[in-house]
């Protein structure tokens, strides 16, 4: 891209969003987040149910309707922008269920990955993504059926990685997992891919499994950003600990005290 | 040529043609899931663009019916562009399902389509000759004796079969089949991938389009003859039991279930005896059959007859408890305690 603007010596994000409203007919989920993931970091975006977490990440990925604000994808805006723009364009989206193809084997699952590249990138392209996580190398003839649900989740990220992704857009990675088994594949796969200078956004329900390999967190609440700051700050703070788990418990009691 | 004969070699060109028309129909709904139930319109824009392209000026044979064009085209010219204007027909049909509405909407669009097509052609008497159709079609044998004339007709039907069975091999197995799967079972999962929802999906339907012109042409070209009457909205809803029955989304599954619905059942009720106080009734049996063949296999084997491989996308729960090599955990990395 040729805007690279250092102006102040700030890097341009891999990924921006500004004052986004979005939502579902005239009815805003999303009432104006701003965030920002900065090149190789790990931000993750959590909240209680409800939030717009969901909504938020569909709006950025030009599948719910944006009412007003931008999204830029390393300084370009990209607001609405079909996902498969996206994808040509760097953005490597894991969907939280349906994230790999069962029927195929784990190898064909990286080919369909590689699907916008010529056959000798697509080559090397696996051969790097096999650096990343060495463990698919003996599973590459499985039915993605038969993996386990870590190995699944493996795979999922690896398929994505195959787009040589700017930034990699993660949508509930533990959501069908055992607590155990999301420590193990936050840690072990998505922490490791900001090493290699990949930006992560990380959408998460399970909060504190999350904060403990991002960066820097943003909290939402009705969707609004409650709390912007480092990970390791809000999980430390007593205080941050308990606006988040406090406003969200808070947030579902007013919720089921105005229903009534 | 005797009378069975000839029934054979009718049979055949049925069957070669509703195999066509089937693998066209079941690369749209079986492979990507557009529920395309106007689909007997591009096999009537097919037999009538070569009814016209080969038939000479409408003011021959007296006038007796009126068309346009009439440009007397050889045979291979106006199947070829019988596939073509099934394509664009197709691509037509498709474009009103792009709407992000749910599928079983767009398949009630393209039924409304598929009405209003038969309507309207029906209605203008001047543009394919109205209710009353188009007749003599020319026949590329019509030259040939009767007994080979015949043979060899079925001898191009099966041509045509093999060339479209490797065409749509292409596009149901492969990389190009994995994608139109996939963008069946999730949209957003093949856009994440780049590819293009709206081409895939147009794709598909130019394909299938094409099919069901071919079909159409050699239909129309051995009947001789192609009016409304031909191309009802149920001449959909048949193939679509076909494809249900067989397995949808399956090759094999498509092509038996095209031999025993198409073929079998729509014969075997003509030889029920007609009942003289309700006429039609056996005819109309055929339909009902039809009609109880397509709930009960919805119901109870919704896979049919022949299940595609294997389910495409599973939610990550079910796989868990389907993977008996390795506990639900497996051996990713040990969990560091």
């Amino acid at each position: 891209m040729p805007t690279s603007s250092d102006s102040g010596g700030r890097e341009t994000p891999a990924l921006a969003v500004q004052n986004l409203v979005a939502g579902y007919g005239d009815f805003a989920v999303v009432d104006g987040v701003s965030l920002e993931v900065p090149v190789g970091k790990v931000v993750a975006v959590a909240g209680p149910n409800g939030a717009g977490k969901s909504t938020l990440l569909k709006a950025m990925l030009g599948i719910a309707r944006v009412m007003s604000g931008k999204v830029l994808l390393d300084g370009q805006d990209v607001t609405s922008a079909p996902l498969e723009k996206l994808a040509r364009l760097g953005v490597g989206y894991v969907p939280q269920l349906d994230d790999v193809f069962d029927s195929l084997k784990v190898l064909e699952n990286l080919e369909m990955g590689g699907y916008l590249c010529n056959r000798v990138e697509r080559q090397r392209r696996i051969e790097r993504v096999l650096q990343v996580f060495p463990q698919l190398q003996a599973k590459l003839h499985r039915y993605a059926e038969t993996l386990s649900g870590g190995e699944r989740k493996m795979t999922a990220i690896a398929r994505v990685l195959m787009l040589d992704p700017k930034i990699l857009v993660l949508d509930e990675p533990t959501a069908s997992l055992t607590p155990e088994l999301s420590r193990v594949v936050l840690e072990e796969q998505v922490r490791p891919l900001s090493a290699m200078g990949t930006s992560v956004l990380l959408v998460e329900q399970k909060a504190v499994a999350a904060l403990a390999i991002a960066d820097w967190a943003y909290l939402l609440v009705r969707g609004r950003v409650e709390v912007s700051a480092p990970a390791a700050e809000v999980l430390s703070d007593p205080n941050m600990r308990e606006i988040f788990l406090g406003r969200a418990a808070a947030e579902v009691a007013a919720r089921s005290v105005d229903a009534e | 040529m005797t009378g069975i004969e000839f029934y054979v070699v009718v049979l055949l060109v049925y069957l070669g043609t509703d195999l066509l028309a089937a693998w066209g129909l079941n690369l749209e709904y079986g492979i990507s899931g557009v529920a395309n139930l106007a689909y007997i319109v591009v096999i009537a824009a097919g037999a009538y663009t070569y009814a016209i392209l080969s038939l000479g000026p409408d003011s021959g044979n007296g006038g007796f019916q009126l068309y346009v064009v009439g440009w007397q085209l050889p045979f291979a010219v106006a199947v070829i562009a019988a596939a073509a204007v099934g394509a664009l027909v197709g691509v037509i049909i498709g474009v009103t399902g792009l709407k992000r509405i749910r599928q079983d909407y767009q398949g009630m669009v393209m039924l409304v389509i598929s009405l209003m097509a038969v309507t309207v052609v029906g209605a203008d008497t001047g543009f394919l000759n109205g209710q009353a159709g188009l007749s003599l079609i020319p026949n590329p044998f019509s030259s040939l004796s009767p007994a080979v004339g015949d043979w060899a007709y079925v001898a191009m039907v099966a041509l045509a079969c093999v060339i479209g069975f490797f065409v749509m091999r292409r596009f149901t197995g492969g990389p190009m089949g994995r994608a139109l799967r996939a963008m069946r079972d999730d949209e957003h999962a093949v856009a994440a991938m780049g590819f293009s929802v709206i081409r895939l999906r147009l794709m598909s339907q130019a394909v299938g389009g094409a099919f069901g012109g071919v079909s159409g042409a050699l239909l129309a070209a051995f009947i001789g003859g192609w009016s409304p009457g031909a191309w009802a909205y149920v001449e959909t809803l048949a193939l679509l039991t076909a494809i249900i029955v067989g397995g949808m989304g399956n090759d094999m599954g498509v092509s038996l279930g095209t031999f025993v619905i198409a073929v079998l059942l729509l014969q075997a009720v003509q030889f029920l005896p007609q009942i003289s106080s309700h006429t039609g009734l056996t005819e109309a049996l055929g339909w009902i059959i039809l009609g109880v063949l397509t709930i009960t296999f919805l119901w109870v084997r919704p896979q049919g007859i022949f299940k595609e491989r294997r389910p495409f996308y599973r939610s990550p729960g079910e796989t868990e408890r389907s993977a008996p090599g390795d506990s639900a955990t497996g051996r990713v990395a040990a969990p560091r305690a």
